[in-house]
């Protein structure tokens, strides 16, 4: 049982990374009906700003009640520097390509993602990794049957606390009701007076600044960075955020969660078929047939209704 | 000549001078192989993603299906060639003729794009792009993990290369004139499917699949059509690099394949073929050349620059007493280089895109089309609803 109860939390854990990415990319579609596949470096570049101020305090060694000072200011550093590099790209790659062929934007997208990412592995790193210092207590609490690190506590309440941050923005805010304005109609927005440039560069701002949470919050857990990180998780988030209907918040969260935990207990609850015994790659697969089960009966994704016919 | 039916901005070129460029194209396939074996090397390469390019062109730029997972169509060719004449496959003992395997790959390669188009005909746009990604990442975990077939992630090595007459083709000039030939011979094939009643029926289903399902066009029979024949021409790529590179294993047939061949098609231009030549010239050529020792001998004799740049940096320190490191020296320049390519890579896309965002070699139906701003089309939707 309790075996059951740690995957269930490993899932959460995961799905919470995967929602605070997916908001970003969700954010962005619904804007600019772009994916954004840059988003993963975003989140790189925000988790190696964390590491930056985690290193500079000391690493390891910060103790007490310093630990919760480090981790703030590394949470700050990171959406800081994922918010300054997502501005950048939105204008240096992406706004001279506003009315483009679709397609345009897309390739510009991945192109900012192959050199970011090899800019930061081969150009800075020599391909090789860094080691995420772990200054959070490697502590366990115990509820019952179920065993839950602080760590993973700290991971799943603060990325829930930032979502519900994110969804006061974007109901009751200015600049949150502007957001919402431009992706429902860009031409009208603008004619009702929104400044959409303004609108768009905000929604890569705060899309930046979960990833950026999302990237320190990744490598406290899994202690590991590098400049290649980004890829994976961004095409998981990205997935999430399909599956709960791209363009819309609530679908990324679900759709995140849905996601950690489809891969994780999912792979568990096949291997307990006899004979059947799936190494940890088949998280993919199962994650990707997931998505694909899900599109074939509702294909515009749990809460989707928009469908964008143009390739 | 082969093919008549030519349109976009070459139309435009007077007919003498249009024959001239192909005849100077054609002439280049036996002047290329005069070269050293590592540029032929790269040409072969190039030629490579040209057919590839084209095949995805057959999906993307025809039937408007955006498929990121074509690599998976690249492995099945490849690995159709690998296990049925690899010595090290597990589960075939006989080694069958490359000719022989040659037809069988490119009608498994149709089949498996018919596979895998069948679950995602209900979606568009960016849905399939997802889907289709995910295709490709799963082929290429089942490549990993089927062992008993695929000899897992040791990959199938010592294919052998195919016979010419009883005479083993070992030398990559062989390998570029047959690549050239599988690129004419592509181009011929989608041309005339492009210019033929399949291709007006793929047209209209990439404008407007609702519509064209109206106008009575079977939408599903020609969107599986765009796919196997796509997936097909993938495999024919990959069914001739395996020989050509004796060894495969699933780290050869990642999502950089496919973001590679959409690249290339999109930069060179969606739809025209001169495009996917440039685009697989710039997008391939280049890295590749990167790595080059002509490069790496032509950035050693940049010593001058190097001091030139290093008294900029000492100025520089002295004036704001930062503390600049000096530049690496010139011979190390070209290693550095062949480890940013990436870099390079990733920057080039965004640069020729943001420059050119139709790409090299528009085609003129499309340049017209995106005459009128998206946002024209969002309003008159919008008013109409």
């Amino acid at each position: 049982m309790s075996f059951w109860l740690d995957q269930l939390v490993n899932g959460l854990t995961t799905g919470s990374i995967y929602a605070l990415i997916a908001l970003g990319y969700t954010m962005v579609y619904g804007v600019l009906q772009l994916i954004n596949f840059a988003h993963g470096e975003v989140f790189m570049l925000g988790s190696f700003a964390g590491f930056g101020v985690i290193v500079a305090a000391g690493g390891a060694d910060v103790s007490g009640p310093m630990v919760a000072l480090v981790i703030l200011l590394a949470l700050v550093a990171a959406g800081a520097a994922s918010a300054a590099s997502a501005t950048a790209i939105e204008r240096l790659a992406y706004r001279p390509l506003r009315n483009a062929p679709r397609l345009a934007p897309l390739i510009s997208a991945i192109g900012v993602s192959v050199f970011l990412s090899h800019l930061v592995d081969d150009g800075f790193l020599n391909g090789e990794g860094r080691y995420y210092p772990q200054v959070f207590p490697a502590d366990t609490i115990e509820i019952g049957a179920l065993t839950i690190s602080y760590l993973q506590v700290f991971l799943m309440a603060s990325s829930v606390a930032m979502m519900l941050g994110l969804s006061y923005f974007i109901r009751s805010t200015r600049t949150g009701k502007s957001i919402r304005a431009v992706s429902e109609n860009r031409e009208n927005a603008s004619l009702m007076g929104i400044d959409v440039n303004r609108a768009i560069v905000a929604t890569f701002i705060i899309g930046a600044i979960m990833a950026g949470f999302a990237g320190v919050l990744y490598g406290l857990f899994y202690s590991t960075i590098r400049g290649s990180m980004g890829f994976l998780p961004g095409i998981k988030a990205f997935t999430a955020a399909v599956l709960g209907g791209i363009g819309s918040i609530p679908g990324a969260v679900v759709g995140g969660y849905c996601l950690g935990l489809t891969e994780t207990v999912g792979r568990e609850l096949l291997n307990e078929i006899p004979g059947v015994n799936l190494p940890n790659e088949w998280r993919d697969v199962i994650a990707f047939g997931l998505l694909v089960v899900i599109l074939i009966f509702r294909p515009t994704g749990i809460f989707g209704e928009r469908v964008s016919k143009r390739a | 000549m082969p093919g008549t039916v030519r349109r976009a901005t070459w139309d435009r070129v007077p007919a003498g001078l249009r024959s001239l460029a192909w005849l100077a194209l054609s002439l280049s396939v036996l002047v290329i192989p005069v070269f050293d074996d590592t540029w032929v090397r790269m040409f072969f390469l190039v030629g490579l993603y040209v057919v590839l390019g084209m095949g995805l062109n057959v999906v993307v730029g025809f039937a408007g299906l955006l498929d990121l997972g074509y690599v998976a169509f690249f492995a099945a060719g490849a690995y159709m060639v690998g296990i049925w004449s690899s010595p090290v496959s597990p589960a075939v003992d006989t080694s069958l003729s490359f000719w022989l395997i040659l037809p069988l790959a490119l009608v498994v390669g149709a089949v498996v794009g018919v596979l895998l188009g069948m679950p995602v005909l209900p979606l568009r746009g960016d849905y399939l792009a997802i889907v289709t990604l995910g295709f490709g990442e799963i082929v290429r975990i089942l490549v990993v993990n089927m062992t008993n077939v695929t000899n897992g992630s040791q990959g199938l090595y010592n294919i052998p290369r195919p016979d010419i007459a009883y005479r083993e083709v070992d030398n990559v000039q062989a390998f570029y004139v047959m690549i050239v030939l599988a690129a004419f011979g592509t181009w011929f094939v989608t041309t005339r499917l492009r210019d033929s009643r399949i291709g007006r029926a793929w047209e209209a289903i990439r404008e407007d699949e609702d519509v064209a399902g109206a106008m009575g066009i079977n939408t599903t029979k020609y969107k599986l059509m765009a796919f196997a024949i796509g997936a097909s021409v993938g495999a024919l790529g990959g069914a001739i690099y395996a020989p050509f590179i004796t060894f495969i294993s699933p780290e050869s047939f990642t999502l950089l394949v496919s973001i590679n061949v959409l690249a290339l098609v999109i930069i060179g231009g969606m739809g025209s073929t001169q495009g996917v030549v440039a685009g697989s010239l710039i997008l391939i050529g280049i890295p590749e050349l990167l790595q080059f020792s002509e490069t790496r001998d032509a950035l050693e004799q940049m010593g001058w620059a190097r001091d030139g740049l290093n008294g900029a940096i000492h100025a520089f320190n002295t004036v704001t007493t930062a503390d600049v490191s000096d530049l690496p020296p010139a011979d190390e320049w070209g290693e550095k280089l062949a480890v940013y390519r990436f870099i390079v890579f990733g920057a080039l896309l965004v640069v020729v895109m943001v420059l050119r965002p139709m790409g090299l070699f528009p085609s003129r139906r499309r340049t017209l089309e995106f005459e009128y701003p998206p946002e024209a089309e969002v309003a008159g939707g919008g008013g109409g609803s």
